[in-house]
């Protein structure tokens, strides 16, 4: 595993045990930031196609979408802890397995070893730990988290593919990334207001 | 092929003219939604209409895209129908009616162009942009549970597509290893489906069958259904259950015209599977539930796992599988925008608090007799042909465990609902409305009419229309 994939995986798995959402924000910011490295890394010839994915990853990934999140949740003065997963040893032990099961299902999918074989791993287990954050929070903010750590673990797992798409269909890809995530904040916030001000009632 | 860019295009223009005619946005709605139907219809039944790729081969007109573009705009044209008749009713939702109106539009115009596409990514993109329009639709109520249901729905949308989209990226590592180009255009995929199946493609079905289900509200992840059908005002519902389904099962349904001969059996067990767990919990609920729109919803489940059954089946029960779906189409936009009605009337969702509709609301109460007749299958709907199909080709495959328990569910579902619904209607009068306005009757009179014609005879161009698609699905001719 190189370094800079070593450091994601350590980006995507201190968050959940920080219970703060800045440390969840910055992990998320350090994610899409250490995928560009990945990219210029591996890429370094400059094209429309590189340019298009830079500011993905930098611009929307890296930025936009953590400090959209953190600035509503800085105008709802919310206090910095915020568990995004149940903070118990369960939960602990459930992360260690998915970690495992992920390097599994890159075992079963891409048995060489080697670079390619570790991004599969690291994206496998960033799918399940997303999924796992959705499963096990009721919280606006946390299911937010868990969805987009699910579509940053895919945007590495795509990093790997050879498949290069127009830059039409590119920037389209990139528009409705950045407008998901603005609709996650605006509901982040929304819901917290509302959710203070009536709580629901419904007839089952 | 203007015809089919007129379609997209329309409907965003439409949207943009929406937000600078105010009140009078819902009349450019309707007729946005009545040419998109009759070019709807042309590019379906007129024999010369055009067929065949276009914009560099993202976009194509072939049979499934016919019978879908014409299906979603016509229930689009009932749903703004309707909407103008609340508008002309009650006049606090005119508040924001021009946001509702363009973002209903920019709705079609994704709709249409997922319906369109002939590539995998610009089809999700599509689908993923009526999401991102659908949201704020849903929580136009703007009460707390309608916010929380809009974001249920959203992050379930954007979770499944997810999935999907993860799907896609494996099935082109399969293209990849198998050393072919990754390619995301159907036709060329079809060429290529043919490699000997690998791990990267079963994982990338797999996860496309869930996303997609997500999509459809199947289990396991229905969840979100039943709060955005119940939350979102009845045209809203409508042009979820009515369109944004049917545009996620045109993604489906292509996904397994490329790759079901490849790997039939993990298709078959797959759907079979999420069909029959999608029957069984819905089932549960419409017993356990006392709200008429929660009971449709789950009603929508029900349907949705029944044609999960008919994908599974694949080419057998391919041609009831179509009857069932257009069907299901038109029940929900009947059923839907009636519930709205008497939502609107008795100002309650609890239906032991709803009697005496047929009394009460004379049209409503008999659109929703004339669509949960449909909803249960009964003769003479399209739905009641659709289902026998389907139920026969389980018996034709050997499927006998999932013929006695999707009979069984059917049975109390039969049950559950008729016990619930029927009351609603057939009981005492408890507050009888001075006149109905009839705004949306003719459209629905239209979708019932199409319910029946379904079920008792098709005219030529409709049942050549049916074949063809059935055919895609590997169904005889």
């Amino acid at each position: 595993m190189t370094s800079l994939l070593t450091g994601y995986m350590l980006v995507l798995l201190l968050p959940l045990f920080v219970a703060s959402w800045r440390v969840s924000l910055t992990g998320l910011s350090l994610q899409g930031l250490l995928m560009a490295w990945m990219v210029l890394v591996r890429r370094p010839a400059l094209s429309v196609d590189l340019v298009v994915t830079l500011v993905d990853l930098v611009l929307v990934r890296g930025l936009v979408a953590p400090l959209a999140l953190r600035r509503v949740l800085r105008s709802q003065r919310r206090p910095s802890r915020e568990d995004v997963i149940p903070p118990n040893l369960l939960s602990w032990s459930i992360v260690v397995g998915l970690v495992m099961l992920g390097f599994q299902c890159a075992a079963w999918l891409h048995p060489a070893a080697g670079g390619e074989h570790a991004q599969v791993a690291a994206a496998a287990t960033g799918v399940l730990l997303g999924l796992f954050v959705l499963a096990s929070q009721n919280g606006t903010f946390s299911q937010a988290v868990g969805a987009l750590r699910l579509e940053y673990a895919i945007a590495l797992f795509e990093l790997g593919s050879p498949t290069h798409l127009p830059v039409a269909l590119r920037l389209a890809q990139v528009s409705i990334f950045l407008g998901t995530v603005l609709t996650y904040a605006h509901y982040v916030g929304r819901l917290r207001s509302t959710e203070l001000a009536a709580p629901a009632a419904r007839i089952q | 092929m203007i015809a089919a860019l007129l379609l997209v295009v329309l409907p965003l223009l439409g949207a943009l003219a929406a937000l600078a005619l105010g009140h009078r946005s819902a009349l450019a709605a309707v007729l946005v939604a009545a040419t998109g139907t009759a070019l709807g219809a042309w590019l379906a039944f007129f024999p010369g209409a055009p067929s065949g790729h276009l914009w560099g081969d993202y976009l194509t007109i072939d049979p499934t895209s016919r019978l879908f573009l014409l299906l979603i705009n016509l229930i689009f044209l009932g749903v703004v129908g309707h909407i103008r008749g609340r508008m002309q009713r009650a006049p606090e939702v005119l508040d924001g009616i021009e946001r509702f109106i363009a973002l209903a539009l920019a709705f079609l115009a994704a709709a249409n162009l997922s319906v369109l596409s002939n590539h995998l990514l610009l089809g999700w993109l599509a689908l993923e942009a009526t999401s991102l329009a659908a949201a704020p639709l849903v929580a136009r109520r703007g009460t707390a549970s309608a916010v929380r249901a809009a974001w249920g729905y959203f992050l379930f949308s954007s979770v499944g597509l997810g999935i999907t989209s993860l799907g896609f990226a494996c099935l082109a590592r399969s293209l990849e290893h198998s050393g072919a180009e990754p390619v995301f255009f159907f036709d060329q995929l079809r060429a290529l489906a043919s490699a000997p199946p690998d791990a990267w493609r079963e994982v990338g079905l797999a996860l496309v069958i869930v996303g997609y289900g997500t999509k459809l509200g199947l289990a396991p992840m229905y969840s979100w259904l039943p709060d955005a059908y119940e939350e979102a005002p009845p045209s809203v519902t409508a042009m979820l259950a009515g369109v944004q389904f049917n545009c996620a099962l045109v993604g489906l349904l292509r996904i397994l015209q490329v790759y079901r001969d490849g790997e039939p059996r993990m298709v078959s067990v797959a759907l079979l599977g999420i069909g029959l767990a999608s029957m069984a919990v819905s089932t549960f609920s419409i017993i356990a539930t006392h709200n008429y729109k929660r009971l449709l919803a789950y009603a929508s489940i029900n349907h949705g796992g029944v044609i999960a059954i008919g994908l599974g089946l694949g080419g057998r029960a391919a041609y009831g599988l179509v009857l069932y779906v257009v069907s299901n189409a038109f029940i929900k936009a009947i059923l839907f925008l009636s519930a709205g009605k008497i939502d609107d009337h008795y100002g309650t969702r609890d239906m032991r608090e709803v009697s005496g509709l047929i009394k009460d609301l004379p049209a409503s109460g008999l659109f929703l007799t004339v669509g949960t007749f449909a909803l249960l299958g009964f003769p003479p709907f399209g739905s009641f042909l659709g289902e026998l199909l389907i139920l026969s080709a389980l018996m034709r495959a050997h499927y006998v465990l999932v013929f006695v328990a999707f009979c069984g569910l059917l049975t109390v579902t039969f049950v559950a609902t008729g016990r619930s619904i029927f009351p609603m209607i057939w009981g005492e009068s408890k507050k009888p409305a001075p006149n109905q306005g009839l705004l949306t009757a003719p459209i629905k009179l239209v979708f019932v009419a199409a319910l029946v014609t379904m079920g008792v005879f098709l005219p030529h161009p409709v049942s050549s229309l049916f074949v063809d698609v059935a055919a895609s699905l590997g169904g005889v001719r």
